[in-house]
């Protein structure tokens, strides 16, 4: 047996085990929250970057030329041109000599990821960054790179400082204090700091995911009475400063109720669906018809524990529009809305409970800027949910907080404003309680008992929010 | 000793056989010109977004596409390719039978996406499959038309107030706000 040929099958062979041991097909990216990223694998002890991967990232066609055995990657005015085990590479007029040669593996070109770094700079390309640390190909956005933030406390200020390519490119985009939201048009290289100052505004702050650059939740304190988010002198960083003491040219947070007990004394139950609309069918269970039974329990089990009116927006089988739906919420003058669903999902092994609510976009400015003769804010009526977004936020995390805690879930919370809540003046939420399409969570609610137990569980919830602790 | 004669055959040829599977050449290694993207027509990268099996969020997955030459060629690639389905792990999330009647881009960053009725129509499920539905056309627009910020889905020509009953699409959809 040739040399050649044991390599080959231990090649093979190795390859099969990692692929094996990785569970998963490597070229497989992960989920798709993150950047734009495509995995390095090594060859020879070197990086390489997969041509197939690296044409997507430059948003390149590839044209191959089998006699000469060369690839021509071309995007937009540049061209890129390799030629199988040969180290030196052609970008658009110059020629590149790269630690390693281009490699065909499987039928594919790999190549060497010191590339990346030579590539040319035009907005027109993208451009890319060898991310050594993960193994990993990244598209930098435009704006760039946001690096690790610092935060100091002094004189009732806290300031949060980002090392900002774009520092134009950052936007609040969710103004709660308890998530204030920012959006960087660059992508986190950075890490958050390990400790907050004592006494500061700042209780603390993560990474969440955003598409097409990065963003951070913080959780501010209430004694924090505005901030303000903006490039400093250099335009080098963007501060988000919070202020305690009110001061002139500061942005408000989203409006919240006051701590303690919430007044309740009325609440909205909207079943989903009725009449000629079944909503979600299956294995025998009807949306419409669970909806309606659970909107009945859920009455009952909240006029024992809240001196509230219960009202229902459908007491029998019957379609509303969400005009009529919201009409009746705001007729009866709601302190609450809770529109109930039960959800189907592409996937028979999905299961939980999702909870919907108006994203906090909307200031306290328009009625304090109004009173002072300043600016105002205009909301169209359709979106006037998004005034409630705090207190329905906390309303949805109350009673997801429940179900899981009751082994309903997994729970998930989007930030996102549901039909049934356009023209709502409340504070509320859409809340799909299980999935029909799961049978165990459709086993479950389609018993008396699970039922019952679930509309117990979301009054506690509704109990919970309204305490207030 | 019969017995013995023919158990030694067996293993002799047993032996043989393995042998000869172990000597013979290996099949020649694919070339680069059984590659996809070996011939002279271009060949781009796309990646697609399509629901996670827990119903959570997408999952991204390449794909190899021969060139579109316009915006609306492309557009109605990626949407075919999104109703045929992932090849991966992830799980169809837009309606069955869903294609691209028309598309307008306004060179403010707005397409318009004239969808088939069969995208209306064919919706089942509730919140969560209309979630992952949008979600998986717009990021999948979003990450390979990066001229696109925001998407107005019509249907048939009309305008939608909504795809299931649950969520809004009376407004243009906003790219960055669909992680």
């Amino acid at each position: 047996m040739s040399g050649a040929i044991r390599r080959a099958r231990l090649a093979a062979a190795s390859a099969l085990a990692a692929m094996l041991l990785a569970g998963a097909d490597w070229r497989t990216l992960p989920r798709g929250e993150g950047p734009d990223a495509v995995p390095v694998r090594r060859i020879d002890g070197a990086p390489y970057v997969a041509v197939n991967d690296l044409a997507r990232l430059l948003d390149a066609t590839k044209f191959w030329h089998g006699d000469v055995r060369k690839l021509q990657l071309r995007s937009g005015r540049h061209s890129i041109t390799f030629t199988v085990d040969n180290p030196f590479v052609v970008v658009d007029d110059a020629t590149l000599w790269l630690p390693s040669p281009v490699r065909s593996v499987r039928g594919e070109l790999q190549i060497p990821a010191a590339l990346v770094d030579s590539l040319p700079r035009d907005p027109a390309l993208a451009r890319l960054f060898f991310d050594a640390r993960r193994s990993r190909v990244i598209v930098l956005p435009t704006s760039g790179t946001i690096g690790s933030p610092t935060v100091t406390a002094s004189g009732g200020v806290t300031r949060v400082s980002f090392p900002a390519d774009d520092p134009d490119a950052a936007v609040v985009v969710a103004r709660s204090r308890a998530h204030l939201r920012v959006r960087f048009g660059g992508l986190f290289t950075g890490a958050v700091p390990d400790s907050l100052p004592s006494g500061g505004l700042l209780r603390a702050m993560r990474p969440i995911a955003a598409a097409g650059g990065s963003a951070f939740e913080c959780e501010i304190a209430h004694e924090a009475s505005g901030f303000r988010l903006g490039p400093d002198a250099s335009r080098r960083r963007v501060v988000l400063e919070l202020f305690r003491e009110a001061v002139a040219g500061t942005e408000q947070f989203a409006p919240e109720g006051p701590r303690g007990p919430r007044v309740l004394r009325t609440i909205v139950l909207d079943p989903g669906h009725g009449g000629d609309d079944p909503g979600v069918m299956a294995g025998g269970a009807v949306e419409k018809d669970l909806t309606l039974a659970l909107a009945r329990v859920l009455r009952t089990e909240l006029e024992h524990r809240i001196p509230a009116r219960v009202v229902l927006t459908r007491d029998d089988d019957r379609g509303l529009t969400a005009d009529q739906r919201a009409e009746v919420a705001n007729h009866a003058r709601a302190d609450v809305v809770i529109a109930l669903h039960f959800d189907g999902l592409p996937a028979a092994d999905a299961r939980g409970a999702t909870a919907y609510c108006p994203p906090a976009t909307f200031t306290e400015a328009g009625d304090a800027e109004t009173s002072r003769g300043g600016s105002f804010q205009l909301l169209p009526w359709r979106d006037v949910a998004v005034r409630q977004a705090v207190p329905s936020r906390s309303l949805a995390e109350a009673v997801l907080s429940a179900l899981e805690l009751r082994g309903e879930g997994p729970t998930r919370l989007r930030d996102r404003l549901p039909c049934a809540l356009l023209g709502v003046n409340a504070p509320g939420m859409l809340l799909e309680c299980a999935v029909l399409t799961s049978p165990a969570d459709r086993e479950r609610v389609q018993q008396a008992e699970g039922l019952r137990q679930l509309a117990a569980t979301i009054a506690e919830g509704v109990v919970a929010w309204q305490r207030n602790e | 000793m019969m017995r013995r004669v023919v158990v030694g055959l067996l293993v002799v040829a047993a032996l043989a056989w393995a042998g000869w599977r172990w000597l013979r050449p290996a099949p020649p290694a694919p070339t680069e010109s059984a590659a996809a993207d070996s011939s002279g027509a271009g060949v781009r990268s796309a990646r697609l977004y399509f629901a996670a099996r827990s119903g959570d969020s997408l999952v991204a997955e390449p794909r190899e596409l021969v060139e579109a030459a316009s915006l609306h060629e492309r557009v109605a690639t990626l949407v075919a390719e999104l109703d045929h389905g992932p090849r991966g792990g992830g799980v169809a999330a837009l309606p069955a039978g869903t294609s691209v009647l028309h598309v307008f881009y306004d060179d403010h960053g707005l397409l318009t996406l004239d969808l088939s009725r069969a995208f209306q129509q064919g919706f089942r499920g509730g919140t969560g499959a209309e979630y992952l539905a949008i979600a998986s056309l717009v990021r999948t627009l979003g990450a390979n038309l990066p001229e696109v910020h925001r998407i107005l889905i019509v249907c048939g020509g009309e305008p939608i107030a909504t795809l299931g009953g649950h969520l809004p699409l009376d407004q243009p959809l906003d790219v960055s706000d669909w992680p």
